[in-house]
């Protein structure tokens, strides 16, 4: 009996040195797009679209999953393999898409920076150049471990769209029926805003931050169970909170028949409906949100175009060692925060290149992963089962079918 | 780019140098002039320092691509201009198959093209962009690799537009006129198999014995663990103690895991008695107990000794490798037995007079030994007065003999005033930076107005 119990002590801490890499990249799916989606789904459709974060939950565990696998199994990151697999020449022109796709990631995500700094009532020609500091600041100075710690604290900071949701004083007998009974509506709006919280859960850069940061911790295979548990949780937790911001905007906008256009107009909405607290949590949560994924983004673009050229990558490399690193790294956060304060500059442009090149890249980056992840020659006994592939390759067309119609969507509205 | 690549005047090497790069997919043509299909690979063996082509992979047919193996004597041609290959054989009687992959070869485009490598001149971990071959008697030998920017551009198939903008801005640029190459033999390929683990090449160790160790360790740090794993292992076990002492405790750890009981106790064996005791100290009971178990009884002994001071004693600091003779020996004899010797570190010139019961007489140097008469006794030529520190004397104590004193070592006795061991400046250095940053963190330093 005790020793089953140090067991499973020595079982939790094992999995706390593992733990990280999922859960940190699925938070970084709630960035400042996602929430403006799933805060529109919810003051649009009420409860109704709840049931759709249960495949997206199974879409991000299988692909992610393979990610980590392979990251355990060969050691390298996915834009290594890719490099040593597929040769410079597509390694180059994926990276450079890769690249413009997160620049223009990365202006949304300063654009939900700038829209809670008017949320709190604070300029955002102080808080924009703030944050890029900040941010910039944690990966130049920090080192893995530490930038890793405060990572995981953002993540915490997600449970602030949790609070809002109980402040909102939910149906909760609906909300259980609503995400086990799928309610399919075929009407064009619905159909849009599905394909819109579906479309943007998985996207390239998640696949290459994943498999570097499960490579940059040096997990051996026989702890690989750990590392596959880091994903379930990451994903669940994820779409738990996007459930709950669901949750506060079905519950207090679209019972009250208001219209919103993105995480800013909800929060105003919510703040005589639900009250000041639950406003000031739903600002601060998009606040939090918006930071982490302009650190995140930057940082895994930089981390693969320079894995995949083969030049000098780490955080915790200094800029002379890993000069490429660092200022492709920095050239990102100050396009991103530079672009955000400029005068009379639009945000639907931008959302639409950054939904583009995700959609081009994808499909690429999903069959490339398909391809390695089933090579005996690196993955030796690890390779996909035949179920396993045929779940997996079903996902991969559902999600590459449903990131081009997001696009179709987006350029039809 | 640093000085320590090779410069190539491009002009003189057009003709007999080629790069890998511009023979992938090249054609192949059979001895009566029909093409088979198309260069995809090619063996090496590595007989020599400069592996040489033993075979060429051809490849044809899209999408369903099929393979086959040519030895390189049936080779009869490699055209410099063109680029393409003549075979004296005929199509006939080549096999195509679906697949190609021989494990046990080493191959170009397989293991060393677009892979990364430890650079062992430059003591870094870099990924190969191209690689530069020279003819010789129509076989072709890996002369060295290019890891520049150039060769990306080569790869991309952007050098005639990048070389024109270049030209546009300054018509000497060193970018147009030089190549930077490394030579092959500072070279060592890395895990090429993941799935096998295997290094297929046997590189000489010699480049990596000339590495400083504090590099090796820094090498390892760019590593991946299964990369990490696979090189320790190829390493012959001095090599090995050298990075072993040089790296974090995680890495030591899971390293120690991967490997064979035997290899691990050989490892220790070979490390220096204070550096070992403190990765012993660090892992759990039963694995150090298990580990000291398998290691020669007597400096297994030696080392659960040490393993009992507390870390920050003279005890827990010394390390038991030091010179000593009985006090009757002559300075001939004694001087005849240290150049026999071998020593896993190099212990400082001291060396420790003791009695038949290895009780502390004195202390001498290498420098009184020479100049002393051969006959004279040992125990006549040490130092007027001798230093020495108790086992649990604390770090600051040590640190101030050593400073008063100038001494390098110091030796450390028992109770009984037996000689247990010396402590070297270097371990009590660390202990000072330590504990000198702990220090600096708290105190703020006053800024002048």
């Amino acid at each position: 009996m005790t020793k089953r119990i140090k067991h499973s002590w020595r079982n939790l801490i094992i999995f706390l040195s593992i733990m990280g890499p999922g859960i940190i990249t699925a938070n970084v799916d709630n960035d400042a797009g996602g929430i403006t989606t799933y805060s529109v789904a919810g003051a649009h459709f009420g409860y109704s679209l709840i049931w759709s974060f249960i495949p997206i939950i199974i879409a991000l565990v299988i692909i992610q999953e393979m990610c980590s696998r392979m990251a355990v199994v060969t050691g390298k990151g996915l834009a290594d393999l890719i490099r040593e697999e597929f040769g410079v020449r597509v390694t180059f022109y994926a990276m450079t898409v890769l690249i413009f796709s997160n620049i223009f990631n990365t202006i949304s995500e300063f654009a939900g920076i700038a829209a809670s700094a008017e949320l709190f009532g604070i300029s955002k020609f102080i808080l924009v150049p703030l944050c890029a500091l900040f941010v910039w600041w944690l990966i130049v100075k920090g080192t893995y471990k530490t930038v890793e710690k405060v990572f995981l604290l953002a993540c915490l900071f997600y449970l602030s769209y949790i609070f809002s949701g109980f402040l909102s004083k939910p149906n909760w007998h609906e909300v259980a029926k609503s995400s086990i009974k799928p309610s399919l509506h075929f009407n064009k709006a619905y159909l849009f805003m599905l394909i819109g919280v579906i479309g943007t859960t998985i996207a390239p850069w998640m696949q290459f931050y994943q498999q570097s940061s499960v490579v940059e911790k040096d997990i051996k295979i026989e702890n690989y169970k750990y590392c596959r548990l880091d994903v379930i949780i990451g994903a669940f937790v994820v779409n738990i909170i996007a459930i709950f911001i669901v949750i506060v905007c079905a519950n207090t906008l679209f019972t009250h028949g208001i219209r919103i256009e993105s995480a800013k107009d909800a929060a105003l909405a919510l703040k005589p409906l639900a009250g000041n607290y639950c406003f000031y949590l739903f600002a601060f949560g998009l606040l939090n949100a918006s930071v982490f994924s302009a650190c995140i983004l930057p940082l895994s673009t930089a981390y693969s175009a320079c894995e995949g050229m083969g030049w000098e990558v780490g955080v915790n490399k200094r800029f002379r060692e890993a000069p490429q690193f660092y200022t492709l790294y920095t050239a990102i956060i100050v396009i991103g925060a530079s672009v955000i304060l400029l005068p009379n500059v639009k945000l639907i442009p931008i959302m639409l290149i950054s939904q583009a090149t995700n959609g081009i890249l994808l499909p690429f980056v999903l069959v490339f992963m398909l391809l390695l992840v089933n090579n005996k020659r690196l993955m030796g006994k690890h390779t996909n089962s035949l179920l396993y592939n045929i779940i997996t390759i079903s996902v991969i067309i559902i999600m590459i079918g449903l990131s081009i119609a997001l696009l179709f969507t987006s350029f039809m509205q | 780019m640093t000085e320590q690549d090779i410069i190539i005047n491009q002009l003189t090497t057009s003709k007999m140098f080629v790069y890998f790069s511009q023979l992938i997919d090249r054609p192949v043509i059979d001895k009566n002039g029909i093409v088979v299909g198309e260069i995809y690979d090619i063996i090496l063996k590595s007989s020599q320092v400069y592996p040489q082509s033993a075979a060429l992979i051809i490849r044809k047919g899209f999408p369903n691509r099929k393979y086959t193996v040519v030895n390189w004597k049936d080779v009869s041609e490699l055209d410099a201009d063109t680029r393409e290959v003549k075979l004296s054989i005929a199509r006939k009687i080549l096999i195509f198959k679906e697949k190609h992959d021989n494990k046990e070869e080493l191959t170009l485009r397989r293991d060393i093209l677009d892979q990364q490598v430890v650079d062992t001149h430059n003591h870094k971990v870099i990924r190969i962009n191209d690689i530069h071959m020279l003819f010789v008697e129509h076989a072709l030998m890996v002369a060295h690799v290019d890891i520049s920017a150039k060769g990306l551009i080569r790869r991309l198939g952007f050098e005639k537009p990048v070389n024109f903008l270049v030209k546009l801005l300054n018509k000497d640029s060193d970018y147009l006129k030089t190549e930077h190459l490394l030579s092959w033999k500072y070279i060592h390929p890395l895990s090429i198999n993941p799935a096998s683990m295997t290094i297929k090449v046997n590189v000489p160790e010699k480049q990596f014995s000339s590495i400083p160790a504090a590099d090796l360790g820094e090498i390892f740090l760019d590593l991946n663990i299964n990369q990490k794993i696979t090189l320790f292992k190829s390493l012959d076990v001095k090599t090995q103690a050298r990075i072993f002492t040089n790296i974090d405790f995680k890495t030591q750890k899971s390293l120690v895991e991967d490997l064979e009981p035997q290899q691990a106790a050989n490892l220790l064996n070979n490390m220096p008695s204070d550096e070992a005791t403190d990765f012993l100290d660090k892992l759990p009971r039963e694995i150090a107990e298990h580990l000291l178990s398998l290691i020669e009884s007597k400096y297994a002994k030696k080392l659960s000794q040490l393993l009992g001071y507390s870390s920050d004693s003279a005890g827990g600091l010394m390390t038991a490798e030091y010179i000593s003779f009985v006090k009757d020996s002559t300075v001939e004899s004694v001087l005849k037995q240290i150049k026999v010797r071998t020593f896993k570190v190099e212990p400082a010139q001291y060396v420790y007079v003791i009695d038949e019961n290895n009780r502390l007489l004195g202390t001498t140097n290498f420098r009184r030994l020479i100049l002393a008469d051969p006959q004279e006794l040992i125990q006549n030529v040490t130092f007027p007065k001798s230093y020495f520190v108790n086992l649990n004397s604390s770090v600051k104590e040590v640190a101030y003999l050593m400073e008063k004193y100038k001494y390098y070592t110091i030796p450390v006795v028992d109770e009984h005033h037996v000689l247990q061991g010396i402590i070297t400046v270097d371990d009590i250095l660390s202990q000072l930076i330590a504990f000198a940053w702990r220090r600096i963190k708290k105190i703020k330093i006053p800024i002048k107005k």
